[in-house]
């Protein structure tokens, strides 16, 4: 099969996938959860499948890289919405570590969830996450990655409110649905910006050459702030930045949809976006350093929180959040190959980590009597140089998670709620609140 | 003088002291908060599982009462749903019969006179049942849901002909003229300040105040996960919280900003905890006589934290690894400052909160009038009968009516229930008990075979005798009698091996033999090196320099581990197994337990570390005695204790062995043998008529109940002669676990119905390599019988994995003596499995756990939901979702005069078994008949409907069933 034909088949697959078992599921039917197992194992052996032919492939013909076009999907006037595909030597990595982790946490699923009432609705997430994981990567514009990146936003957000019965799964589902939906909103007016300024979004037309010699072609200021309103949404998504606080409440799903999302695959997508537009970054040192005091600072914060988190999945949130704040940081530098290293050796530690929560006092206490009973302590690291008056504010700092919830809910939730109720006023028939 | 005079003496409350006079309002508190305490959870931290009777603190009452106090006071349920046991009533596990039976012991009454009794009401209440009806749906259900153009269509025909040429229409009508409509609740006056805070603005208060009380409970609590312990733990919860929290330029949450000032002065104040919670009181403006009820509810809101902090106060030596100072005082102090301080910020005040009604929950009138409409129908009432009632009358009828709410119902379906399960174990039992035994008795047993009584090993001891009729097996409490503080060449620190309620008296170390010490260095030393290097790993995982380089350069390494447990997990098992094998030395070990050497001769303090001959006699002869093993033992005695070993399942020590303490029973089974084998204590055995052949040898070994291993320890002391017997026991007892592994299996969905024994026994031991299994294994989900008695009796008896078999012989036991340990060893126990299960199986969301799926390890001592919740205490969805909840049923071979004699002398069975914690009842040991305990006495066992059914195996029994089943006779000749 050529590669124009693999490449595509590759998203469809688990697009079609998602689309026929959620219409079967409509209708009122199901499969059964062996039919499921097994349905899942095949795909991910296929995907996996064509993804080794793509590679095998590009190294036979000697490419770095494939552009397929499937056309337009639509056209107004003078502007089409193209339907471009990319595999170079970025994505290709990328899409085998997707593949490789959804598949092998698909697996443990199937174990996982067996029983469980959610099972049929887990799969279809996972599948239908696939798909946009997939296509994140592969797509060789904004327009066509922003349909990916929203496709993840939703399932994210649906896999931490899995437990729809009780109340904090749900609340902290609208939490990280807000975080996304406010960090969306950079990206659409990087699009909208690209598209005014420049008339492209694709890779080819913001970008000449091929990853990772690659040069900016969008210059200026307007380069400038487009590129940094990418790095605010690409923050959005790897829990970094002004959007640090969500990820210790995404904790509340299953394991396993912890472990694909936010240890290895969702949480790198922000990682991803800055590695393929790092020349746009690279041009001027406002956006350079703006990516690097966005990775730096939460990486200082993130390991200042994970240091004080008595809890196995908290305290993994934060570490994944200090690594990626490193690889934002790298990618700022301009060290691009080994923040790709980076990140696919952080995703696929952090899903075997994930996956074996569960396990810690198991770990723990085989450690500890290996080591006799006598664990070396902890802690007295890098915060022992400093006084200790400063030692406590800064485990205040940390116990408080960096203050970033008390923050938010004082100075962000709380006045557009009363912004909201203010405009109350011009609802005739709200309903009288009960005043003190 | 008004009668204001007792004002109080320390001057720090206004109110009087009604309840107290002469306590002083600090002795007050501290009792207030002590009995406050009892409620919360008695969980300790999760790496050692140990099951207790969920609502110990209402022991003192009986089992009907106390599900309903719990109910009310933790907010749960006290029984299944009424639908749950229509359903069962539905598919024949409950029967008419048993409700009769039922209702014939309660109280009855005419209500209507010559025309209906209390006791009919009932029936027709509860067969076929009423429909689940209230006032906020009964317009719907007029209007929509039919219930006006006819009848019900499952009315008892002699209703029906009574109702024949009324209408609908015309009974409602009835029913509305004559009842009267409900009245208004009356107002409900806040307990806590939350109710009057969520009532009044809308906010709910612990949503503000448990997110930085979980997280200073829990980095205060931590065992080792934080990578920075909390600076000042030595100070106590209270005042660590007090110097951290108000750091200057620290963010509060909204809400929360009067904490900081709370915080500085009352350290300006040097206030204690006591001083601190007396304050809250007094600025909460609770009066003396109502701090108990307020204090017990404000600790219940957080239950999980505070139960662990009281266990924590209580013994800190169940933390697994840093000791820490607990106290729920100072927990509760911390709670109360969080609670002031928002409720001044929220309410502007603190004291108004009490006197505002919180508002009455939505109600229907209508609510009365339609269940009245839904009973008089199934009474066969029509509505020119209703409208003829007197008021009197009717008054009575709508009364019976209400009274038989759904709690009621519940409880009396849940008698039916428990009734049933009784009559299918016992009449089949004592059928079986008469008929001849199904193996003929040969010469000489070529073994015999101690299994813990675990009700997990019944199918075992089935499967076990049915491979080879020579090997006899026999129950005895997982501990041997052995109770002992045990440390193994591995271990870092000795732990108990005994029920929790005994304090082991010795200690017992493994050592390895002298010409092996080398061997046991270099394991130490290669151990050491692992050790370090895994903690390295963890830690550098995780932090922000050591972490750059590991994740970056070594995170690739993690695929394959991750690859291949997800998907070979059996193969990886195998693959870790071999290279700890080949790389890590395995030194021979003995027992240091009666070495004569000076430091534990001269040893004045701590556990004892010898065991004297007659010591050791004695644990011997507590576990032959009561078993009637004195005399005739086979060649090989084998003494299997158990344990289960399953990956990522912070259970895994509630499938242990509870006999053990939630431990694996190994050791114990080691020593034992290594005890019994003494020529010297044979000797000393033999005095007290226990008379052990000279070539009888006993051996150890301990069997996995999660992936079915059966090794054996100290085979090089085995004489050669008896290298023949064990190697025939090995073999059965291989068959045998494989034969189990096809038992359990049947309940595995995922194991397949065509499985076959050898691949169910590879299923099963996939399970327990399987690092996303949540049910490594079903452990006690299974559990409702416990019989204590002679093996015959149950010999051949298949019962399907349910019941708890202890060996005792009634006919060589005329001082009652050995009945005393077997009953205080079992019973304890088995009541407390049994009631975890019930507890954790009716209510899972508030007395279990809740699915593992979301679960998270917090500080090593719990799991709680998610990234901030409460500790969830008791099991797992996962654990009871095939288990019956039903009361265990004790089943005890002797008379009813010698059993009573027994538990009367002991207070706390007395009160299990008088308050009807568990069900008890007594097989003759004569003649076999059952007497049954009921409210006092003892009642002969009467009726014959359960059969017994015959198979030829077991196998052929369950085959391609998936439900519990019934007893079953298995006689090989039957095919």
């Amino acid at each position: 099969m050529p590669l124009k034909t693999l490449i595509p088949l590759l998203i469809a697959t688990p697009g079609a996938l998602f689309l026929a078992l959620s219409f079967l599921w409509l209708l009122g039917g199901g499969v059964t959860e062996r039919v499921m197992a097994r349905i899942t194992k095949v795909t991910y052996l296929f995907l996996l499948l064509l993804v080794i032919m793509i590679g095998w492939r590009m190294k036979a013909e000697g490419l770095h890289s494939v552009r397929v076009m499937l056309g337009d999907w639509f056209t107004v006037g003078h502007y089409g919405y193209p339907l471009p595909l990319l595999i170079d030597r970025l994505s290709l990595p990328l899409v085998g570590m997707t593949v490789v982790l959804a598949g092998i946490v698909g697996s443990f699923s199937i174990r996982y969830l067996h029983r469980d009432p959610g099972f049929y609705r887990f799969f279809l997430l996972l599948h239908l996450f696939t798909f946009g994981a997939l296509l994140i990567f592969i797509a060789e514009s904004l327009d066509l990655l922003i349909v990916g990146w929203e496709t993840v936003a939703i399932t994210s957000v649906l896999l931490v409110g899995f437990f729809q019965y009780r109340p904090e799964p749900v609340r902290n589902a609208l939490w990280v649905f807000a975080s996304y939906r406010v960090a969306d909103l950079f990206l659409l007016l990087a699009i909208f910006l690209a598209h005014h300024w420049f008339d492209t979004t694709s890779w080819t037309g913001m970008l000449s050459g091929e990853w990772p010699s690659c040069q900016s072609q969008l210059h200026g200021t307007q380069g400038t702030i487009v590129a940094a309103l990418l790095v605010i949404a690409a923050g959005g998504k790897s829990s970094q930045g002004p959007f640090c606080g969500w990820l210790p409440r995404a904790m509340e799903g299953p394991t396993p949809s912890s472990a694909v999302f936010y240890g290895a695959i969702s949480i790198h997508a922000g990682a991803y976006l800055l590695l393929r537009i790092e020349p746009l970054i690279h041009q001027s040192w406002g956006s350079r350093s703006l990516v690097i005091i966005i990775g730096l600072a939460t990486a200082f914060l993130g390991t200042l929180v994970h240091r004080t988190s008595a809890d196995a999945k908290t305290s993994l949130a934060y570490a994944a959040q200090t690594q990626i704040g490193l690889i934002f940081a790298e990618i700022g530098f301009g060290w691009t190959t080994f923040a790709l290293i980076h990140l696919v050796s952080h995703a696929m530690l952090r899903t075997l980590q994930f996956l074996r929560t569960p396990s810690m006092l198991r770990d723990y206490h085989r450690v500890h009597s290996a080591a006799g009973g006598k664990l070396s302590p902890t802690g007295s690291q890098y915060e022992s140089l400093l006084p200790s008056s400063v030692q406590l504010w800064l485990y205040r700092l940390a116990l408080g998670r960096g203050f970033y919830d008390a923050i938010v809910e004082r100075w962000i939730v709380a006045p557009v709620q009363a912004v909201a109720r203010w405009l109350a006023i011009f609802e005739p028939t709200a309903p009288a609140k009960k005043k003190l | 003088m008004s009668t204001r005079s007792h004002v109080s003496p320390c001057g720090c409350h206004q109110s009087t002291l009604e309840t107290h006079p002469a306590e002083g309002c600090l002795q007050h508190l501290r009792r207030v908060v002590g009995h406050a305490a009892r409620f919360l959870p008695v969980q300790g931290p999760l790496g050692v599982f140990v099951h207790y009777n969920t609502l110990r603190s209402f022991q003192h009452r009986s089992f009907e009462e106390a599900v309903l106090e719990g109910a009310a006071l933790y907010k749960a349920e006290p029984y299944l749903s009424e639908e749950a046991y229509q359903s069962d009533r539905a598919r024949g596990r409950i029967l008419d019969e048993d409700i009769d039976a039922v209702l014939s012991r309660e109280p009855n009454a005419e209500i209507l006179p010559g025309r209906l009794s209390r006791r009919e009401l009932r029936r027709a209440m509860l067969i076929p049942g009423v429909r689940r009806v209230n006032g906020i749906n009964i317009s719907w259900q007029l209007e929509e849901g039919g219930w006006l153009d006819s009848f019900r269509n499952d009315l008892p025909p002699s209703s029906a002909t009574a109702l024949r040429g009324d209408s609908p229409q015309a009974l409602w009508h009835a029913c509305l003229a004559s009842v009267q409509p409900q009245p208004a609740p009356p107002p409900v006056m806040p307990k806590r300040p939350r109710e009057f805070v969520l009532a009044l603005h809308g906010i709910d208060m612990d949503a503000l105040i448990h997110p930085p009380l979980i997280r200073l409970t829990a980095a205060y609590l931590d065992q080792g996960i934080a990578y920075w312990p909390m600076p000042h733990r030595d100070k106590g919860l209270l005042r660590a919280a007090r110097t951290i929290m108000p750091q200057a330029f620290a963010i509060f949450p909204d809400h929360l900003s009067g904490v900081r000032a709370e915080f500085l002065r009352q350290e300006a104040a040097g206030m204690d905890a006591e001083a601190v919670v007396l304050d809250a009181l007094e600025q909460l403006g609770v009066p003396l006589a109502q701090w108990e009820d307020f204090v017990t509810e404000e600790l219940l809101a957080l239950r999980g934290w505070a139960g662990m902090v009281h266990m924590l106060e209580q013994d800190a030596a169940l933390a697994p690894h840093d000791r820490v100072r607990c106290s729920v005082m100072e927990f509760l102090a911390l709670r109360l400052t969080y609670t002031v301080a928002a409720l001044k910020d929220i309410a502007g005040g603190t004291s108004a909160w009490r006197s505002t009604p919180v508002p009455v929950p939505r109600f229907d009138p209508l609510t009365h009038v339609a269940r009245v409409f839904d009973v008089v129908q199934l009474l066969g009432i029509s509505s020119r009968e209703l409208a003829a009632l007197e008021n009197g009358e009717v008054a009575r009828l709508v009364q019976e009516i209400l009274s038989s709410h759904e709690i009621e119902r519940r409880r009396l379906l849940h008698l039916a229930y428990e009734r049933r399960h009784e009559r299918l174990v016992l009449i089949p039992l004592a059928k079986h008990r008469n008929m001849p035994c199904v193996v003929p008795s040969s010469n000489r047993l070529v073994a015999q075979v101690l299994f813990c009584i675990d009700e997990r090993e019944e199918s075992m001891r089935r499967a076990l005798e049915e491979v080879d009729p020579a090997i006899e097996t026999v129950g005895v409490a997982g501990f041997f009698g052995v109770a002992i503080n045990y440390a193994g060449i591995d271990d870092a620190g000795g732990v108990s091996l005994c029920p929790v309620v005994i304090d082991p008296q010795h200690t017992v170390r493994e050592v390895p033999v002298e010409e092996h010490a080398h061997l046991h260095r270099r394991r130490q030393d290669l151990r050491r090196v692992w050790g370090g290097v895994a903690r390295n790993g963890f830690i550098s995982s995780r932090t922000l320099v050591r972490g750059w380089f590991s994740t970056a350069c070594l995170g690739f390494l993690s695929l394959f581990p991750l690859a291949l447990r997800v998907l070979t997990p059996l193969a990886f098992g195998r693959f870790t197994k071999f290279l700890n094998k080949a790389f890590l030395p395995e030194p021979r070990t003995e027992f240091a337990f009666m070495q004569d050497d000076a430091a534990s001769r001269d040893a004045t303090s701590g556990l004892m570390r010898s065991f004297t001959t007659e010591e050791q006699a004695e644990c011997v002869y507590q576990v032959l005695g009561p078993a009637g093993l004195d005399k005739g033992h086979a060649r090989l005695v084998v003494i299997l204790g158990h344990g289960s070993t399953s990956l990522n399942n912070p259970y895994e020590s509630a499938y242990c062995c509870q006999a053990c303490g939630g431990r694996t029973g190994a050791p114990n089974a080691r020593l034992f043998a290594l005890v019994a084998n003494r020529p010297a204590v044979r000797e000393a055995l033999r005095a007290r008529g226990v008379v052990i052949p000279e070539d009888t040898w006993f051996i150890a070994g301990c069997h996995d109940t999660c992936n079915e291993d059966i090794q054996f320890f100290d085979l090089d002391l085995l004489p050669e002669t008896h290298c023949g017997d064990l190697v025939r026991v090995h073999q059965a007892l291989d068959k045998a676990r494989t034969l189990n592994a096809h038992e359990r299996a049947r309940r595995f969905e995922a194991a397949g119905h065509s499985i076959s024994p050898e691949s169910s026994l590879r299923h099963v031991q996939e399970r327990a390599e399987h690092i996303g299994e949540p049910r490594p294994e079903y452990g006690h989900c299974t559990n409702a019988v416990a019989f204590v008695g002679r093996r015959e009796v149950t010999k051949g008896l298949f019962m399907d994995r349910r019941a708890f078999l202890a060996s005792y012989d009634a006919t060589k036991d005329p001082s009652n003596e050995a009945l005393a340990q077997v009953v205080r060893a079992a019973l304890p126990v088995c009541y407390s499995i049994n009631l975890d299960y019930y507890f954790s199986a009716v209510d899972n969301d508030v007395y279990g756990s809740g699915t593992k799926l979301p679960h998270n390890i917090n500080g090593l001592l719990g799991v709680m939901n998610g990234y901030q919740g409460d500790l969830r205490t008791g099991l797992p969805a996962q654990a009871v979702e095939i288990h019956e909840p039903v009361r265990i049923l004790f089943v005890v071979e002797t008379t009813p005069a010698r059993l009573m004699q027994v538990i009367r002398a002991d207070d706390e069975l007395n009160e299990i078994v008088c308050n009807q914690w568990i069900r008890l009842a007594t097989m003759d040991p004569d003649d076999g008949h059952v007497e049954v305990y009921r409210e006092g006495v003892f009642e002969k066992l009467a009726g014959n409907e359960e059969p017994l059914p015959v198979a030829s195996s077991s196998q052929a029994w369950y085959e391609g069933k998936r439900e519990h089943l019934a007893l079953a006779r298995i006689e090989p000749r039957a095919a």
